[in-house]
């Protein structure tokens, strides 16, 4: 156990563990002491000389961010001489900072604002021309740079030495002509580049992807999970409905980390077409599939996707194990939802939920094909019907092949190349469009909440399985 | 004359045998009894050494005023935390208006040698290090010849001495940038605790000390700490070197026991240059307050400038006569510490930089009433909210310039 | 393919071993590269960061970090002038006009022969002789009319 301490902050007893700052403490306890440099996850290195705070017996002010909380030490961040320190930081950060706020996308949430409206309100008496440096230098594929909204507070430089250990941005130059630049000849492509907007403080680093689409007080936030890969990040789904003529009409403006620190890019940028190639209209009454089913039930396959949720893989158990004692199943990612991990976050299954499935058995008791065993079934006449359900086959074993078939069924949001050769095509709910629980690969259960409408006649998936159940 | 001829003054230490030909060579410095003190020292344990220096209140020399001996006992004991510990020489002097580091190495290097032994006996160091600013070439040369006489000799015993050069940024004589430096990382100056003493160079215990510091003890092992300590005031023991430039008829590195009055310093320099009338005296470098005509009865010592609202620094000592415009001084200054800072704190590398800017246009014209007030209270703003010494000089000599001088701001910024 | 001669990639091995940390000997090695180059480019930079196992981003910030290092040539003969209070007593200003034009360029320039490039530098530390004039970081003296003519004729 480690040893706690009790401190006083603006008058109020804070506990601490022993030798925990008390700007980190501050934190904990939900009181905000204005700060730029410091970040959980990456340090405090106390250049931004923002958090500065009174300290009884001291004369000068500190950094609450370096400042060892210890009992009985007493704190003041809301005094008039530790006021006075934050604004006239806050004045000092702004000396040379351009007033481009109505076209920075970092409007809204930027801590320049934030503090200037909370601690500001002061007059400028600058009289000086702002000093200039590089505008819009694209670093990488998403991140793109303004160096003279930067306020050097070094979080983007210790994210890539230590959290990516990438290295390709430091800050380079001395005193005011410093800039944080890419090392000569790099690219920021780090799989995790996509960070660095959300850790800047300023509208220095910028997400090429949200840039120009969407002032961030017209979006909404719904929590969520990613269902990019097994890992299974908390998220947070930033939406754009208010104004449907913003972010080129997508409804998805962008993920944000949620609890965990940071999310990788594949996460981040993987979803931006969420709303493109989606089913529309139900092309058929559920009865006539049923039907179909029913014929069919011996000579049927289903091809079933990780990106189920638990209540769909409960329903789909029902439907077609539990019933229709279909015998070949195929659950194996599509050779392109296997990708490259690392110790940081990204697993090599880019589905979210094999495992959900993998409770109930499949995959495991319920043995998979392979895609060349499924391939030889269909290619046999062995497998003479197809159930799929938000995965492309006809992707990976080609058109030519399905064409063999006397029944495709194509459940899933989106149309692909299988979904326009199916004969019934039900369209279905996608992650963001439904609540549900994904089961990540460490076996923990986590739920994801719907942000958005589901479009034209999509339905969750365990509804779809449910309905066909109820009328076989 | 020999500007650094001390022979009329009681009790020079540092610049005795300046004018003596050869010093630089092993074989002089001997002649003259260099290196008995390192003998002694030796002979007489560590305890006892560091006795002698404490008593002898010696503090630091190179700007801070730290008591040697206090800097020296926080370094950790071997039982405490084993594995090696480091000497090292801070011979970065960069800042206008210091040059005896400059004139001390160049007459005399064994003194600095013998001196830097001392201390490293007396932490139990095997490594030290002279870090010597790139720009002193000449100097670099002196003491790696010196360096190879003493190596020669056998004077070094169990310890290594290595020479490495900084790169031309003010900034690596702080104590702890310079550490950064030589781990070959740029100066950004570290936030202590911990100090050097306990985690210093590649994170081992390290004592940095000045030039004029380390030459010191030689004589107060010879002598004695107590007679070291009676030639100076009751908290500076011993003398001090003052470096005098600016605008008077002989500049160069004068030795005074602690506690000079600032006027005969000003006086063995020959006086204000061509007869003109005296106008104010930057007391220890540009990170020092001015003190006026009025003010030269101040007492040099680590005290005594202090109750005037300077400092005595590195003993930097700039004259400047009555010709003098001060919002040139004031801009030449921020100008320095700008094309300085580092840049690692916000409100250093953005206040420097906003002070020369108003300063400039001030002298281009522009000035107003209203930049002075500003000047005031940024200035304010950044002295003791900033990471390191170089920021806590921002805007100070500035604002005593306008304090002490408002007539010449007045002239330049108006409405 | 290195930028260095064999002799040269031994005396860079050697600023690797000169101290109890390699990583201690990275500003001298900087320094001969800038000795050698009169700069240091991005191939001195990347050959650095192997030698010294460092990322290439600390070579870079350490090489513009430091005014002794530049990132394009200077002339062989560097001339500064140093701009410092005392040296400004002393008549820096007029020396600096002095050299631009007896070598017409300006400060942070290079002739276009390459023999010198001219910089306004700060403190030299040689504040009793100033306006304080160096070459290659050997001080000169005073910047007289007389030693600007003299250097500027003597040095090749």
């Amino acid at each position: 156990m480690t040893k706690k301490v009790t401190f006083t902050l603006d008058g109020k007893a804070l506990e601490a563990r022993e030798g925990q700052t008390v700007l980190e403490a501050a934190t904990d306890a939900g009181i905000m002491i204005p700060h730029y440099c410091w970040h959980r996850s990456l340090g405090n290195p106390g250049n931004c000389r923002m958090c500065l705070v009174e300290v009884e017996g001291t004369p000068k002010p500190q950094v609450s961010c370096r400042l060892p909380a210890r009992e009985g030490l007493v704190v003041k961040s809301l005094s008039p001489a530790a006021k006075r320190a934050q604004t006239s930081a806050l004045e000092l950060h702004l000396v040379d900072h351009p007033l481009d706020c109505p076209v920075c996308d970092q409007s809204g949430e930027c801590g320049l604002q934030d503090y200037y409206m909370g601690i500001g309100r002061y007059v400028s008496v600058l009289r000086e021309d702002k000093a200039h440096a590089k505008k819009r230098q694209v670093l990488g594929p998403h991140i793109v740079l303004d160096q003279e909204r930067c306020i050097l507070c070094t979080r983007c430089t210790r994210f890539v030495a230590q959290i990516s250990k990438s290295h390709e941005l430091g800050i380079f130059g001395r005193g005011h002509n410093e800039a944080v630049d890419l090392v000569p000849g790099r690219t920021l492509d780090n799989p995790y580049s996509g960070n660095l907007a959300d850790i800047c403080p300023v509208g220095a680093l910028t997400d090429r992807d949200f840039r120009f689409q969407v002032r961030v007080w017209y979006l909404d936030e719904t929590e969520s999970i990613c269902p990019g890969c097994s890992r299974g990040c908390p998220i947070s789904a930033h939406t754009s409905t208010q104004r449907p003529w913003h972010n080129k009409g997508r409804r998805l403006a962008r993920l944000k980390p949620r609890v965990l620190d940071w999310l990788c890019d594949e996460g981040r940028y993987g979803f931006s077409d969420f709303d493109s190639d989606r089913l529309g209209r139900l092309t058929a009454p559920l009865s006539e599939v049923r039907s179909a089913l029913q014929t069919h039930r011996d000579d049927l396959a289903v091809v079933a996707s990780g990106s189920l949720s638990n209540e769909d893989w409960k329903a789909f158990k029902s439907l077609f194990v539990d019933k229709l004692k279909v015998k070949r199943f195929l659950f194996t990612p599509e050779p392109d939802q296997v990708g490259s991990e690392d110790e940081l976050l990204r697993r090599r299954e880019k589905v979210p939920n094999l495992e959900g499935g993998r409770a109930l058995g499949f995959g495991t008791e319920i043995k998979s094909l392979t895609w060349e065993s499924l391939g030889q079934d269909i290619a046999g006449g062995r497998v003479r019907s197809l159930y799929v359900v938000d995965r492309d086959p006809a992707k990976v074993l080609g058109e030519k092949l399905l064409h063999k078939l006397e029944l495709l069924i194509y459940q899933g949001p989106r149309m692909g190349k299988t979904g326009g050769l199916a004969r019934y095509r039900l369209p279905a709910t996608d992650w963001l469009e439904e609540n549900g629980h994904f089961t990540n690969f460490q076996g923990k259960i986590q739920e994801y909440r719907q942000a958005l409408k589901p479009l034209g006649d999509a339905r969750p998936d365990w509804k779809i399985f449910a309905d066909l159940e109820a009328g076989l | 004359m020999n500007p650094l001829s001390q022979k009329s003054r009681p009790d020079p230490i540092l610049t005795k045998d300046f004018d003596e030909p050869r010093l630089q060579e092993l074989e002089t410095y001997r002649r003259l009894g260099g290196y008995e003190g390192l003998k002694k020292a030796l002979a007489s344990g560590r305890e006892k050494l560091m006795a002698e220096i404490g008593k002898s209140n010696l503090r630091g020399l190179g700007g801070a005023g730290f008591a040697t001996a206090m800097k020296w006992s926080t370094v950790p004991s071997e039982e405490k935390n084993p594995g090696p510990r480091f000497v090292v020489v801070n011979c970065d002097e960069s800042e206008p208006g210091c040059f005896k580091d400059r004139v001390l190495v160049t007459k005399n290097p064994h003194q600095l040698i013998e001196g830097l032994l001392i201390a490293a006996y007396a932490i139990d160091a095997r490594h030290a290090f002279i870090f010597i600013r790139g720009e002193y070439e000449v100097q670099y040369k002196i003491l790696e010849k010196a360096l190879a006489e003493a190596k020669a000799a056998g004077l070094l015993g169990a310890c290594s001495i290595e020479l490495m050069r900084g790169a031309g940024a003010y900034i690596s004589g702080l104590d702890t940038a310079l550490l950064e430096t030589m781990e070959g990382k740029k100066a950004w100056p570290r936030q202590p605790p911990p100090f050097p003493t306990v985690a210093g160079l590649m994170g081992r215990p390290t004592v940095v000390n000045n030039v004029e510091t380390l030459s010191m003890l030689p004589h107060i092992v010879e002598n004695g700490g107590d007679w070291f300590a009676k030639l100076g005031t009751p908290k500076s023991g011993g003398t001090v070197l003052f470096s005098v430039s600016g605008h008077v008829e002989k500049p160069g590195v004068y030795e005074f026991p602690m506690g000079v009055p600032l006027r005969e310093i000003l006086a063995a320099a020959g006086g204000v240059k061509g007869g003109k009338k005296l106008k104010a005296v930057i007391p220890g470098g540009v990170s020092t307050p001015v003190l006026t005509a009025d003010e030269l009865d101040t007492v040099m010592d680590f005290e005594g400038p202090r109750a005037k609202g300077s400092f005595l620094g590195a003993g930097g000592v700039i004259v400047l006569d009555e010709t003098t415009d001060m919002v040139m001084v004031a801009h030449n200054i921020e100008r320095f510490l700008t094309h300085e800072s580092c840049g690692q704190c916000t409100p250093c590398r953005q206040g420097s930089f906003w002070h020369e800017r108003i300063l400039a246009r001030g002298l281009e014209g522009g000035g107003t009433a209203q930049d002075l007030a500003t000047l005031e209270r940024v200035g304010e703003n950044i002295t003791g909210k900033v990471i390191c010494a170089l920021g806590d000089t921002v805007g100070v000599v500035t604002r005593a310039l306008m304090k002490k001088f408002p007539e010449d701001f007045k002239a330049k910024f108006h409405d | 393919m290195s930028a260095f001669t064999p002799e040269q990639v031994k005396v860079l091995e050697a600023w690797t071993k000169e101290y109890p940390y390699p990583v201690m000997g990275l500003i001298e090695a900087l320094r001969q590269v800038q000795d050698w180059h009169r700069c240091v480019t991005d191939a001195d930079e990347e050959y650095l960061a192997k030698l010294f196992s460092l990322p290439r981003t600390r070579i870079h910030e350490v090489a513009t970090f430091f005014p002794a290092f530049t990132q394009r040539p200077t002339g062989r003969h560097r001339i500064g002038v140093c701009q410092g209070l005392s040296c400004s007593l002393a008549g820096a200003e007029h020396a600096c006009r002095c050299l631009e034009k007896k070598l017409g360029v300006r400060a942070g320039e290079t002739t276009p022969d390459g023999r010198f490039s001219f910089e306004r530098m700060e403190c030299l530390g040689a504040c009793d002789q100033g306006p304080a004039l160096i070459v290659n970081d050997e001080l000169k003296g005073a910047a007289t009319e007389e030693l600007i003519e003299k250097l500027t004729e003597e040095l090749r």
